[in-house]
This record gives structure tokens, C-alpha cells and sequence, in this order.
């Protein structure tokens, strides 16, 4: 893939780094090379991005240190790493919403006119010129707040190719594009590799990586694990690296006997103009809704806990009907019953980031009891469930957002194990959360299947549902149009069954 | 012009903020008072308006300035104060009124520190400068008193070129804020700052290079400079040092930034907003004045406006 051996032009030597008590990088090596493209994988966690922060001058390393064409750089913040030429495309959104394109392209580095005011005009021809390289038709005195998601990533990516900087770090560059956009974006980052800058590509897409990247280094629990050329190694190959084990293994066996209904919904519909349709979930059972994203597998969950007043049919929780839930109480009135929902987005609508892990574990308990009584620690209840849970914290004490995405998705988890509840009905149990984790968060939500619970999840991934779930139901136009039993699906067949519903179900 | 127009309606297409509303607000006062009083549109009346405007004027461009970043102000009352005091001691002018500026500079210097070094709360910072100034004010001059130099005086009364004086005191501060603002790295720093701040991306302008401690602090500081201006500006009118003068000044110039349509959670806003507010707030006192409304309902009345106006803005996250 490479001819010869482009010169080394960063290295970064045996970096370590500590936050408080957890050591996030333990001795890690990276070589950059000139006309390189090199992806850096591992799990969420595994100190990408804490490896990038430091080169990138967010974050100082506290051991090793950090040569550009053999002499040592000294990165005590962000102003030196761009002044170095190293150029960084974070993971998170940074792009101020109450600026105009212009003004973020060029902030931090202004051209100035004679008198020191700032070149307006130049900043505004230039970030047309960038725009235009990247195929984008958007005006330079746009507000960023004014843009979608994907044209600020772009916006992003823009910004980071800065024709001076000699490394460019890409930190999940494609989360938020399609197909179409990420191949403008491979355009440009062939380009630049053959421009001769070191470029660093963070993704979990793994065609992305096969596509683009020349090298990989893996890294795992903050150790460098391997470096290899990309001809060296394969999708399978990789994951093994990052994990440990294969894809298959990831996932718990399915349940042996199915026992009596918990849930029933007999001509159930998601709104006024959608099929009716039945569902049952049984004791022990995990039951996926599958199908395309947005055909309303989400609206029938929310239905449960009344987020959707129209929603209309009979419902049944062991076998005594029910009526259905409000909005305004929808949530407390089923966690009574025994329902719990465990919504999608962790951080906007599950944790309470700020307050400490113990709290956040228990304040379902609270939540359960008149508002003036005691509100006791419950420490043996945060104990029971930060064992059962592994959730791996320095305290339970530490604000939960200081966890990484799979411990923070435990911590969710265990607020409404540590109730008494009899049914689950979770969104996207394992969004933003590493291999790892997902393993053990699929093992949690079989024990709480085996015994005697009953699970309605909803996935974005269908090789997650399928590997999860004993049974699924496609979702179509917010009704159900097949179930079948998850042993036999294939993303395949799901998809079919999703696209030709509109002639078997009516 | 009319999309321009437009944009002062909305803080999502413009990081102005709500201006248009105030500009109605202008609108409809200055036909209400013109047409419905004989006194409001005299010449005596209006360079009486101008004169009693521009200390609020050039007091809330400083609070602009922190409030930009995201930051607020409670000092600029006792800044005032302070300065009145300073002009009044005995003393040669080219000593005094410089050094209403290097001492103005140090206590502004003294709030960005405290906030950006210490991360004490910019309320808590300023409000404790306030009393510590109010203080030394006291000290320096218990009662209202002294002597101011002539060229102060002289600098706020008769006109110039046909144009009242106190109007090119005016000209001069919305220049140079402007010029700051708009047309400098600072300002553009400034906005970036508090933008972050108030999506809750603190980290982001440090990321992109910026100084924001540094930026911060020179904030803080060229608030503090406008309030000393404010501050030689009511010397020359009142003709003496006076340690009341300054009171619940920054609360008024906080009010008059917010009814510009200036978000108090930082990054969006504007100086012409600023200037609608200030002249809002003497525009309703004037009118009040002329119509027999007693001071103590203009107050309540002042309370309502900030509540309406704060109200109208949609803003994410709760700034202040």
C-alpha cells in the first residue's frame, strides 16, 4: 500500500495519562508518517480520544513525550499544538452555533488587516474557497445554529484541513454522514495524503477504515496492543484485537421456555391512522421491534408510558386490562405496575450527568415514595447493584458523568433493576457504548429475562436485536407486519419483510 | 434591510439578539411622547435627554461587554462613585483624571482575576468589589463634595459644531465599542467565549486557540474603563464628587443591555441593542416625568419591561 517508508513525522513515545484515580493511557506508542493515512481503533474507552486530546494540546500527558521530525514538542495547550501545525477534527461538536462559518474557520487565527482589525473579506473568500473543495453550497455569513447536523460536521471538517497544518486528527469525522458525504470526504482526505500530511482517522465504521487508511493501531484498556498495515489485517482480525474474542461471542444464549403473557396488546393502534395490530411479551422473553429507523417502533414503545395520547386499543399486564397511561403520569403510573422505561438518549433524558453515581441509582427508589420522607442513602442497594452491574468507578460517589458511555448505560440499567419491576422496555440498550460493554449489558438484560422478567427493547443495529432478542417484530408504518422468531432472522429478511409489508399486510 | 430587519426578531438567524423589539419599543415611545405631550420634543428637552442617557449609555456598553463573555458586573455602581470621588480630590486634572482610569483599569483588572484565577462566580466577584469600592468611596468622600476640574465640567455642558457636548461623549463610546466589538479579534474572542458558555461548551474557544482567561479578563477590564468614563461624564454634571451617585447603577445598566435584547447567558447581542435599551429606559423616565407618573410605579413599570423582553427570548439553556 505504501511505497517505501514515508518519513516518521510525529511520535509520540510511551504516553501515560491519569484522570483523578483511573489511568486512561498506560505507555502508549503511536508513530505518524508524512502521506499516511493511520486509523487508531479500540473501544470507547480504550483512550482514543484521550490519546488525541494530548496531541491535539487539550489534555497534557503525564509521562512520555511527543517528537515532531525528531525534535521534542511541548503541548501545554491548544494554542501550541495549532501553532506546531497539528490540526484536530474533534469528536464532539465544537463549532460555536452563535458564529458565522467565516468566524469559526478562521477563529483562533485571524487574518488582520494593516490597522489590526480583523480582514473580514478575506476570512469570507477563503471559507468560500474551503467549502467549495468539500462540494458544499453554504453561505460564509451563515450562523452555524442555523445549519444541520451534517453540514456543521462538514463545517468541521473544513475547518481542520487547514493548508498549513502538516498532521490532521479525525476523530469520528463520519458519524453524522451518509454515504454520499463521507465519500466527498474520503476525496479530500486522499488528497490531502498525497499532499503529504499525517493523517489520523478515528472511526468505528469499518469500511471506512478499509477504504481509506493505509495503517492501524489498536489500542485496548489504554494499551497499545498493535500497529499494523492495513493489508495486514481483517475486519474479523480487528474486532479480535480491540475485544479480545469474535463478534459472535458478544452474545448471551436465548431463553430456553417461554412461560405465561405479561404484556398484551390486542388491537393496538400508534395513532389514529395506524393498522391495528397484536402483540404479547412473555415472562422470560425478550422481544425486539425491528425495521427501518423512524417507522415508529419508538412510538409504540413511548405509547406504554403515554407519550402518545392518541394511541388506542387494549392493553394488558397479566391478564388485567388496563387503560392507558397519560402523559403527565404515564412513566409513574406503569413503574407501579411493574413497567419500567428506559429511554434512548442516557444523557438528555436518562442520567442526571452532574449528580453522583449512587444518587442516579437510586432515585427511582425515591421517586417511588411520598416527597417528604427520608431520603436514606441506600447504600446497600447502590452496593447490590454496582456488584451485579460491574459498573467500573473509582467511588459511587463520583458524578456519573464521569463514567465512560458503557458504565454510565449500567448505571441507567440499574436504577430500574434495583426497583422491582417485571417488565423492561428499553431504547437502544448499547448507543455510544463499546464492544465490551455491549456484551455485558446484553448478559444483564438475559439474567433479568431468566429470571422471570420480560424485556420490549427497540435497536437501531439489527445484528443487535438479532443476537439479543428471542423474537422480533418488524416494525412498518407504525404497525407490526411480521413477527418471527430471532434465530431465523438475517438483517436480510428483516428488511424484506420491512419493504414488502405494504401487499401482506393489508 | 428587511431580512437585517427581520433578524433583530430572532436570536437564531442573528447573534444580534432581539433588537427589532426595542427599535419598536423606540418607535412607538417617541411618537407616543411627541404627539401626546407639548414638552417632549423641545430642544431644551431633548439636550436634557441626551445628557441624562449617555452615563446609563456608556455604563451598560461596558456591562456589554461581560455580559458577552458570559460574564456580569455588580461593580460598576461603586465604579461610578469611586470616580466621581477621585476627580474630586485636590490635585492637578492631568494627574486626577488619568488616574481615574489606571485605578478603574486595576479594579476591573482585580474582577477578572478573581473570576478567571480564583473561578469565583462573576456575581459573587463583583458584588463583593462593589462593597469593598463603596468602602474606600466612603472614605475618600463621606458626603457629597469637593471640587471637580473645570475641563470635566466644561467637557459635558454646551455644544460643539452645533452638536450638544454630550452627544460626542456618546459617539466616542459607541465608536470605540464598535470598533472593539465587530472589528477586533477581541470581539470576536469575546463572542466566541460566551457563545460556549452559554451551549455549555466551555472548552470550545480554548480548543480553537483562543486566550479565554486572558480575553476574560481584558473584558472585565474595559467594562470597568466605560464605568469610569460614565463616571467623569456624571462628575461634570453634578459638578462635585458624590458616594451615592453610583447606586443601583449597574442594576440599570444591566437592564438596559437585557431590554436591548442582549441574552444575558453570553455570546449573543448587540451594540445598537444596547444603545435602544439605554435610551428605552430614559425614554420611559422622561415620559413618565412629563406625564405625572410617580417615581415609584416607573420602577415597577422599569421591572416589567426587563421581565417582558427576557421573557420573549427562547434561549436553551437558563442563563440569568
Amino acid at each position: 500500500m505504501f511505497d517505501g517508508e514515508p518519513a516518521c513525522l510525529v511520535e509520540m513515545q510511551s504516553i501515560s495519562k491519569a484522570f483523578g484515580a483511573t489511568r486512561v493511557l498506560k505507555g502508549v506508542t503511536l508513530r505518524l508518517r508524512s502521506g499516511s493515512v493511520h486509523a487508531l481503533m479500540g473501544e470507547n474507552g480504550a483512550g482514543k480520544s484521550t490519546l488525541m486530546k494530548i496531541l491535539a494540546g487539550v489534555h497534557r500527558g503525564d509521562e512520555g513525550r511527543i517528537l515532531m521530525n525528531g525534535k521534542p514538542l511541548h503541548l501545554p495547550s491548544p494554542r501550541e499544538a495549532l501553532a506546531a501545525g497539528i490540526s484536530t477534527v474533534f469528536q464532539e461538536m465544537s463549532l460555536l452555533p452563535n458564529l458565522t462559518i467565516a468566524e469559526n474557520m478562521f477563529l483562533g487565527r485571524e487574518p488582520r488587516m494593516l490597522g489590526g482589525g480583523l480582514d473580514r473579506r478575506r476570512m469570507r473568500a477563503e471559507t468560500k474557497k474551503a467549502l467549495a473543495e468539500l462540494d458544499l453550497k453554504l453561505d460564509a455569513d451563515q450562523l452555524v445554529s442555523t445549519l444541520t447536523i451534517a453540514e456543521r460536521q462538514f463545517v468541521e471538517i473544513a475547518h481542520g484541513i487547514k493548508a498549513e497544518a502538516s498532521v490532521l486528527i479525525l476523530d469520528e469525522p463520519t458519524a453524522a454522514l451518509n454515504a454520499a458525504d463521507v465519500e466527498v470526504l474520503n476525496r479530500s482526505i486522499r488528497r490531502l495524503r498525497a499532499e503529504g500530511k499525517a493523517i489520523v482517522y478515528i472511526s468505528h465504521r469499518m469500511d471506512e477504515i478499509f477504504d481509506i487508511c493505509d495503517e492501524v493501531t489498536v489500542l485496548k484498556d489504554g494499551q497499545h496492543v498493535a500497529t499494523k498495515a492495513i493489508s495486514e489485517v481483517t475486519p474479523n482480525s480487528l474486532i479480535a484485537m480491540m475485544v479480545g474474542r469474535e463478534l459472535a461471542d458478544l452474545f448471551p444464549a436465548r431463553a430456553a421456555t417461554l412461560a405465561e403473557p405479561v404484556l398484551q396488546l390486542t388491537g393496538f393502534r400508534a395513532g389514529l391512522n395506524a393498522r391495528p395490530f397484536d402483540l404479547t411479551l412473555r415472562k422470560g422473553e425478550i422481544l425486539g421491534l425491528a425495521g427501518l429507523e423512524g417507522q415508529g417502533q419508538q412510538r409504540i414503545m413511548r405509547s406504554l408510558i403515554g407519550r402518545f395520547p392518541l394511541a388506542n386499543g387494549t392493553l394488558r399486564l397479566n391478564g388485567h386490562e388496563l387503560k392507558f397511561p397519560r402523559a403527565s403520569n404515564g412513566i409513574r403510573v406503569m413503574a407501579r405496575l411493574g413497567l419500567a422505561f428506559v429511554p434512548e438518549d442516557r444523557k438528555e433524558e436518562g442520567l442526571m450527568l452532574g449528580l453522583s453515581v449512587a444518587t442516579n441509582l437510586v432515585i427511582g427508589l425515591h421517586a417511588e415514595k411520598p416527597a417528604f420522607t427520608r431520603a436514606r442513602g441506600l447504600r446497600s442497594v447502590v452496593q447490590r447493584m454496582m456488584d451485579a452491574l460491574q459498573v467500573r468507578a473509582a467511588s459511587t460517589t463520583i458524578p456519573v458523568g464521569a463514567l465512560s458511555g458503557g458504565n454510565q448505560q449500567k448505571v441507567l440499567l440499574g436504577r430500574y433493576l434495583a426497583r422491582d419491576v417485571q417488565i423492561l422496555v428499553i431504547e437502544e440498550p448499547t448507543r455510544g457504548v463499546d464492544i465490551g460493554a455491549k456484551s455485558e449489558i446484553y448478559g444483564l438484560l438475559r439474567d433479568f429475562a431468566n429470571a422471570g422478567g420480560a424485556i420490549l427493547v427497540t435497536s437501531r443495529e439489527t445484528v443487535e436485536l438479532i443476537g439479543l432478542c428471542d423474537r422480533l417484530a418488524v416494525v412498518h408504518d407504525n404497525t407490526v407486519v411480521i413477527e418471527m422468531p430471532a434465530a431465523d432472522a438475517t438483517e436480510h429478511n428483516i428488511l424484506s419483510a420491512a419493504l414488502t409489508s405494504d401487499g401482506v399486510a393489508a | 434591510m428587511i431580512a437585517w430587519l427581520q433578524s433583530g426578531f430572532s436570536t437564531r438567524r442573528s447573534r444580534h439578539g432581539l433588537w427589532a423589539v426595542p427599535l419598536v419599543i423606540v418607535v412607538v415611545l417617541t411618537a407616543v411622547l411627541s404627539f401626546g405631550t407639548d414638552q417632549f420634543a423641545t430642544r431644551e428637552n431633548l439636550f436634557n435627554l441626551v445628557s441624562q442617557a449617555m452615563p446609563l449609555l456608556i455604563a451598560a456598553i461596558g456591562q456589554l461587554f461581560v455580559i458577552v463573555v458570559g460574564g456580569l458586573d455588580l461593580s460598576i455602581g461603586s465604579v461610578i462613585s469611586f470616580s466621581t470621588a477621585i476627580l474630586s480630590l485636590d490635585g492637578p486634572a492631568a494627574l486626577l483624571i488619568p488616574a481615574v482610569f489606571v485605578l478603574a483599569g486595576l479594579v476591573g483588572l482585580i474582577n477578572g482575576l478573581v473570576i478567571t484565577r480564583l473561578n469565583v462566580h462573576p456575581i459573587i466577584a463583583t458584588l463583593a468589589m462593589q462593597y469593598i469600592l463603596l468602602g474606600i468611596t466612603r472614605i475618600l468622600r463621606p458626603v457629597s463634595g469637593g471640587e471637580i476640574p473645570g475641563i470635566v465640567i466644561a467637557s459635558v455642558q454646551g455644544s460643539f459644531l452645533g452638536l450638544p457636548l454630550p452627544m460626542l461623549w456618546g459617539l466616542f463610546a459607541v465608536g470605540l465599542a464598535a470598533k472593539i466589538l465587530y472589528g477586533s479579534r477581541f470581539g470576536l474572542h469575546m463572542f466566541a467565549i460566551g457563545g460556549g458558555v452559554a451551549v455549555g461548551m466551555e472548552d470550545a474557544a480554548r480548543n480553537y486557540g483562543i486566550r479565554v482567561d486572558r480575553n476574560i479578563v481584558l473584558a472585565y477590564v474595559a467594562c470597568a474603563l466605560f464605568a469610569a468614563l460614565a463616571g467623569v461624564f456624571l462628575a461634570g454634571r453634578i459638578v462635585s464628587g458624590d458616594p451615592n451617585v453610583g447606586l443601583l447603577f449597574e442594576l440599570d445598566a444591566i437592564t438596559a443591555v437585557a431590554i436591548g435584547g442582549t441574552q444575558l447567558s453570553g455570546g449573543v447581542g448587540s451594540l445598537h441593542g444596547t444603545v435602544l435599551g439605554a435610551i428605552i429606559m430614559v425614554l420611559l423616565a422622561n415620559g413618565m416625568n412629563l406625564a405625572n407618573v410617580s417615581p415609584f410605579v416607573q420602577t415597577a413599570i422599569k421591572g416589567g419591561l426587563l421581565l417582558a423582553i427576557v421573557g420573549l427570548q427562547s434561549r436553551k439553556k437558563m442563563g440569568l
